[in-house]
């Protein structure tokens, strides 16, 4: 069978035939070191396997030494252990032929050091308090403090290496320097003859970049003495490096010649490199109690009771199946469990009706309470009502079951089981994290992520974050993934071996920096999916530079799949009953997510099987191979936004006095415009975009007539003496609703030629099937098509661009696409991040509005009658809002004012869509019109 | 169990729980069912936790309010189109209308609950009127708390009868109502809390029928401990005086002789009052003519206008597949938008005088968590299109057929604001 490839037996056999593979799957073959993923691998054979790039696990490490330094009576290790091993260091140099077994040991032993930083126990039943020995920092506990001077001229001098990093790249490392060289970035020239035996290592030189340079405490001259309490001489210590198995910190021992300088060095020293989010401390499952305690005065709970009361049992609280958290947070609403199933069983008989929310004031906070009823039991989860509004609440409920099915098959099986009681605390306490306190999670990742309202929209919203990408590009990953999807692993494949296969590849799909851009998945197995990853906050991770690498792997029971399908009876074919699997690979920005089914045609799972070591190892070969596409994709994030966005600090003029024709000569939207577009020319085609758009502009500026709508609506700013345009007030719409036709004139309205627009949309088709492919607005862009391009770029009408935010949700593929947080970012301002946020929470409730409208969904499993006597269906809800500047201290003039309208539609014709857009009042209907069709620009 | 379509609600005593009365649906729900309502309340004030309300997935409703810590008010709706908003608004209504009857000291009182549960019997009628939702058609106050006001095409007219017949009548506080909206009033009569005002047009619509009645009140802001006397004098079949006044005059000396001189002379306008109808707008007034119906609040003075205007069935376009909305359609309609905006987007008018009911928030304000302030909103449906808008001064709430493009919606809106406040001077 297949699994035993991890013992390296097979692999040794497939480097045999090295010609036939591409270099990067040879690379992976090459390296006989199992994987270092394997020993985190869960009895139930589930894996959470995280890992940081180098750079960022330094800095982890760093922070976790600062931290631990203060605090060091949670430091345990095993001082036992360490001991033992200088002794036998000791004896084998006397005795090297005795030395090879111990140094295996010390491979271990340096595996299970690493372990306290990557923890990621996926079902923590070690206890993940209890085996928390961190011994990593033990040299930092107390007494040891950072760098220590023992007897005379010692000091130690932790730096972080990293064995993969050497990987395939050169052999050649055996030759000079050796692993001394490659690996620590130490130089030694030996005097005489190599092999000379227990020849001090002097440091002779360092390595610009290396992990001795950069630590920037092993100077010239020192002595390397021992490497983890390993005493090293010039003969032992390729043997001693080469065990290192994976990235680790280690401890060097160093003579130095300078005793007294390294005293000062012993206060911790504080890395300059960017703190690490506390999201991967999460993740790790670290820091949990710190974070939790930090949210311990916001009342929040989530806990599953049973209604099936036992009033004989003796237990105090047996009607709690589960409850997270257990800290003082939770004691007042778990005190009023009483009222939650008295309530859930009270109004179905009341109103016949299950109960979906109830809000209650505990000491002055008002928390929301979301119930799901299952069965005979009920999931009670209780927020705080000013972080989930109650519009949303319903929404977050059915996000958090919905994932939850996912992972286990059904609540019962999630709570009831003993065993996932510590998995279940992390999922909540992320869950918590993120609703809570997400800007503690994501410290310092853009600025965006203080948004609450914006995660939850977004997160609620049942589509995934898409990524439009050139047509070259995204065929090339589509032809990637599909190889991949083919199975066709050559040798590697169980075909080869006439055995039967253990997986059938049902899809995949593939992220970059947390955007999706490939999906071979069905929708709701990408929903599924997605759920996951948004829990785990993976897509966030992925988009800063921060995996080394990312393993999970564990059964999942698709949606899709559980409930029976209305078409099978139709048919007359049923899916086969298989298992199902997700294994997901992260490295670097990309992450790829894969839907296995084990029963079927593959060969049915036997009990829980772990992670497979060729899946994975295929994966990660299909994203190594992607990697080169790196670049293109960079590129397409780097172009200016299409479509055109603007600031909305461009519309506030700065000063309320100023002249009008001072405003117009030099209105600021112009220049800004242009310094936003030129600062992103890397590309040609960019330069080209934005010259051209600012000529465009400055020359229609000529006989501009100031837009009588701004002057109604800016007051203060411009002149008021306009007279009255043809439409004295601007207005927001779309759909004009012609008498008689009933039609909804999405585009189809008498608006084509106006505005010059047509253009955009007269391109012809793509050959690309993919649906929401910008490409024609890039090839237009590159091809300095001017003419197109300017129509394309801009959706808005007018001289100015005054498009500032939009989403559109595409439902029946389940993507959505945003400005991406670059583009968001590059719109730097005051006001933009507001208007943003503003955005978000208003497109809370329009969506809120859309979903009441629409037919009854029965996630709930039982019919929910059509709400009658509401407004009924909502089509589209649009709201224009005022800004003033903050701190508006001029007392004489009033202060200027803006006015942009959110507007959000749903479309249920030609495919159901949701779109929401945000820009400046300015506009005329025409432009609007545009950017609902852009909609259809994007879809068709 | 419920019926749906129904609102009840449900007194109790706060501290023991014993019921008062229920009121609204036909069917009373079980007393093991009021019981248990109560009990998780109280269950719940045991633990330091007030629970406010819940909801359903159909959209059925509950919920407590504890007033005066004496009396449990409990509103139960079976209905999906019954609103947070509404039931709240309900509950405060049925309270300070159990004051306006009782007053304050009556209800604190619980020594005697069987003497309490037999003198609640006389809020019945107006609690009744204030659940039943058809038979005040277009009345908007109970809601807003704005008191409904008829504009009439003179009414200075009116203004100076009525301040000469209060005058006469040794009264400051007079108020002049048809068909149970406000046309004309003294200033003082302005000055009462808008809720009272609200609640008194209410109380002397649930009074038509006798000519003339002289009935005990007491304010629930102004003077919830010590009673006023409410004279109701109907000078023609719904349009009704009143005046607010001490222990003098007597009903009959003011019926005799100041009645008849004062307001004989203004039978003809007051006729025309009437004709006006449901349309609140003097007829020179024009309104686009897609308009199915109006809200419009004066924030400052707390008072507002609402016009329905359903299309009438013109012979112009007899294809059309929209289905003409009936006007309690258009009534509902408008409600519940004015519900959904407010909740939302604009500011509640949540006055100042009950700051009693405001300080703990049981409920969310989403408004709140806006950064900037909306100012208009609309909304397109299957059946119509509404625009509100909010200015420093007003609101206006806007139902228009679906025949109206939607870019044209801003301006009409507008201009309507403007014709109405600038003809009006509301």
């Amino acid at each position: 069978m297949f699994n035993i490839g991890s013992d390296g037996g097979i692999s040794r056999s497939f480097s045999k035939n090295l010609e036939d593979f591409d270099s990067i799957r040879s690379v992976l073959l090459y390296s006989d070191l199992e994987p270092e993923w394997l020993d985190d691998v869960q009895k139930n054979g589930e894996l959470f396997y995280l890992e940081l790039s180098e750079g960022e696990e330094e800095a982890v490490l760093a922070q976790v030494t600062a931290s631990h330094s203060a605090a060091t009576n949670h430091v345990r290790f095993s001082e036992k252990e360490v001991e033992i091993i200088t002794d036998d260091a000791r004896k084998r140099a006397d005795s090297g032929a005795k030395g090879i077994p111990k140094l295996k040991r010390l491979a271990k032993i340096l595996r299970r050091k690493r372990r306290p930083s990557q923890r990621r126990g996926a079902d923590g039943k070690e206890g993940v308090s209890s085996s928390h020995p961190a011994s990593i920092l033990k040299n930092q506990a107390g007494q040891r403090a950072g760098v220590v001077v023992q007897q005379q001229q010692l000091k130690e001098v932790c730096v972080y290496l990293n064995p993969k990093r050497l990987g395939s790249s050169s052999p050649s490392h055996t030759e000079r320097g050796g692993l001394l060289e490659a690996l620590l970035g130490v130089v030694h020239r030996s005097g005489n003859c190599t092999g000379q035996r227990g020849e001090r290592l002097v440091v002779h030189g360092l390595v610009p970049h290396s992990p001795a340079s950069k630590c920037a405490q092993i100077l010239i001259g020192d002595v390397l003495v021992a490497v983890d309490d390993v005493d090293v001489t010039s003969e032992n210590i390729e043997r001693v490096l080469s065990c290192i198995p994976g990235p680790t910190q280690v401890r060097l021992t160093l003579e130095t010649a300078c005793p007294g300088g390294c005293v000062e060095t012993a206060v911790p020293r504080q890395r300059a490199s960017p703190p690490v989010s506390q999201l991967v401390r999460l993740l790790w499952r670290e820091d949990t109690a710190e974070l939790q305690m930090s949210i311990g005065h916001i009342p929040h709970i989530v806990m599953y009771l049973s209604l099936k009361l036992d009033s004989e049992s003796p237990h105090e609280e047996q009607e709690i199946l589960y409850q997270y958290p257990m800290s003082e947070a939770a004691v007042p609403l778990k005190g009023v469990r009483g009222i939650f199933l008295t309530l859930c069983d009270l109004l179905e008989n009341v109103t016949g009706g299950q109960i979906i929310s109830s809000s209650l004031l505990l000491k002055k906070q008002l928390v929301h309470v979301g119930y799901w009823k299952e069965g005979n039991n009920l999931l009670v989860i209780g927020l705080p009502a000013d972080r989930v509004p109650l519009l949303y609440l319903q929404t977050v409920i059915e996000g958090v079951v919905r994932t939850l099915k996912v992972m286990y098959g059904s609540l019962d099986s999630a709570f009831c089981e003993v065993e996932n009681g510590p998995q279940l605390d992390h999922f909540f306490c992320l869950f918590f994290q993120q609703l809570i306190q997400p800007s503690r999670l994501f410290d310092g990742s853009g600025p965006s992520s203080l948004d609450v309202s914006g995660t939850l929209f977004l997160d609620g919203l049942p589509a995934v974050r898409w990524l439009t990408l050139p047509p070259d590009i995204k065929v090339e990953i589509d032809t990637v993934l599909s190889d991949f999807e083919s199975s066709d692993f050559g040798d590697m494949s169980e075909d080869f071996y006439g055995m039967r296969r253990l997986y059938v590849i049902l899809g995949s799909c593939l992220f970059y920096k947390g955007y999706l851009i490939a999906n071979h998945l069905p929708k709701e197995d990408l929903l599924d999916v997605c759920l996951y990853c948004q829990h785990y906050c993976l897509l966030p991770l992925a988009s800063e530079q921060r995996v080394g690498q990312l393993v999970v792997w564990r059964e999942v029971f698709p949606q899709r799949r559980s409930q029976p399908s209305p078409l099978v009876t139709r048919l007359g074919y049923s899916e086969p009953q298989g298992r199902y699997f997700l294994l997901i690979v992260g490295l670097r920005h990309f992450m790829q997510c894969v839907l296995l089914e084990a029963g079927g045609c593959a060969s049915p799972a036997q009990g829980s099987p772990g992670p497979d070591c060729v899946y994975v190892d295929q994966v990660k070969a299909t994203l190594l191979q992607l990697e080169g596409l790196d670049a293109g994709i960079e590129e397409r994030l780097a172009a200016p936004p299409t479509p055109c966005l603007s600031c909305a600090d461009w519309f506030l003029p700065a000063a309320a006095g100023r002249d009008r024709l001072d405003a117009i000569g030099s209105s600021p939207v112009l220049s800004r415009l242009a310094g936003a577009i030129k600062p992103s020319s890397a590309s040609p085609g960019g330069r080209g975009g934005g010259r051209s758009l600012f000529g465009e502009a400055a020359s229609a500026l000529r006989g501009r007539r100031p837009s009588p709508q701004r002057s109604l609506s800016d007051s203060g700013s411009e002149g008021q003496g306009e007279g009255p345009g043809p439409s004295p007030h601007s207005t927001p719409d779309s759909a004009r609703r012609l008498p008689g036709a009933r039609r909804d004139s999405l585009g189809s309205g008498g608006s084509d030629g106006s505005a010059g627009s047509g253009g955009l949309f007269k391109i012809p088709r793509l050959k690309h099937p993919n649906p929401f492919y910008l490409g024609s607005l890039r090839k237009s862009l590159t091809e300095r098509e001017t003419d197109d391009m300017q129509s394309a770029l801009k959706l808005t009408a007018g001289v100015e661009n005054t498009l500032f935010h939009y989403v559109l949700m595409e439902t029946v593929q389940g993507i959505f696409i945003a400005p991406t947080h670059r583009e968001v970012a590059q719109l730097s301002g005051s006001i933009h991040p507001q208007l943003i946020r503003n955005f978000h929470h208003c497109c809370l409730s329009i969506r809120a509005a859309f979903q009441q409208s629409l037919p009854p969904r029965d996630r709930r499993g039982a019919d929910r009658p059509q709400r009658a006597g509401g407004l009924g269906p909502v089509k589209e809800h649009g709201i224009l809002f005022q800004c003033k500047p903050e701190n508006w201290t001029d007392q004489k003039k009033p202060a200027p004012t803006m006015t942009y309208w959110v507007i959000g539609r749903m479309l249920l014709e030609p495919v159901p869509q949701e779109f929401y857009v945000c820009f400046h009042d300015s506009v005329a209907e025409v432009p609007v019109e545009m950017a609902f069709r852009l909609s259809f620009g994007l879809a068709l | 169990m419920l019926q749906a379509e129904t609102i009840q609600i449900l007194c109790l005593t706060a501290t023991s729980g014993v019921p008062l009365f229920s009121r609204g649906s036909s069917k009373q729900l079980p007393f093991s069912v009021i019981g248990s309502l109560n009990g998780v309340h109280m269950f719940g004030a045991g633990q330091n936790t007030t629970l406010s309300s819940c909801e359903t997935d159909r959209g059925g409703r509950v919920m407590w309010r504890v007033f005066q810590e004496s009396l449990m008010l409990i509103a139960v709706s079976g209905n999906s189109a019954t609103s947070e908003l509404q039931l709240r608004r309900l509950l405060e209504n049925t309270w300070n209308c159990m004051v306006l009857v009782l007053g304050l000291e009556e209800l604190g009182n619980l020594r005697n609950v069987e003497r309490l549960k037999r003198e609640l019997r006389a809020c019945f009628r107006l609690i009744d009127r204030l659940l039943g939702q058809d038979d005040h058609e277009g009345m908007m106050g109970e809601l807003t708390q704005c008191a409904d006001c008829l504009l009439t095409p003179q009414p200075t007219l009116l203004q100076e009868a009525l301040d000469a017949f209060t005058q006469a009548a040794s009264s400051e506080f007079g108020c002049l109502l048809v068909r149970g909206r406000v046309a004309a009033a003294t200033e003082k009569w302005w000055r009462l809390a808008p809720q009272e005002v609200v609640l008194l047009s209410a109380l002397v619509r649930s009074l038509s029928g006798m000519s003339s009645c002289d009935y005990p009140i007491y304010l629930p802001h102004g003077s919830p401990t010590v009673a006023h006397r409410l004279l109701r004098f109907q000078l023609l079949p719904g349009v009704d005086v009143c005046v607010l006044c001490g222990p003098s005059p007597s009903l009959h000396q003011v019926e005799s002789e100041l009645v008849g001189c004062f307001w004989s002379p203004l039978t003809e306008t007051l006729r025309r009052c009437l004709e006006q109808g449901e349309r609140c707008l003097p007829p020179t007034v024009n309104l686009h003519r897609s308009t199915l119906a109006l809200l419009l609040i004066n924030r400052e003075t707390r008072r507002s206008v609402s016009v329905c205007a359903p299309p009438r069935a013109s012979p112009s376009p007899p294809d059309t597949a929209v289905p003409l909305l009936s006007a309690s359609k258009c009534w509902e309609l408008l409600r519940l938008f004015y519900v959904f905006a407010v909740t939302r987007y604009f500011s509640m008018e949540e006055s100042s005088s009950t700051p009693a009911l405001v300080d703990p928030p049981l409920q969310e304000d989403f408004s709140q968590g806006f950064s900037h302030s909306p100012v208009h909103c609309y909304l397109v449906t299957d059946e119509c299109k509404c625009y509100g808008l909010q200015t420093p001064q007003h609101q206006l709430y806007l139902l228009m057929d679906l025949t109206v493009p939607t870019f044209a919606l801003r301006s009409i809106a507008t201009q309507t604001l403007s014709t109405v406040t600038m003809a009006m001077g509301f």
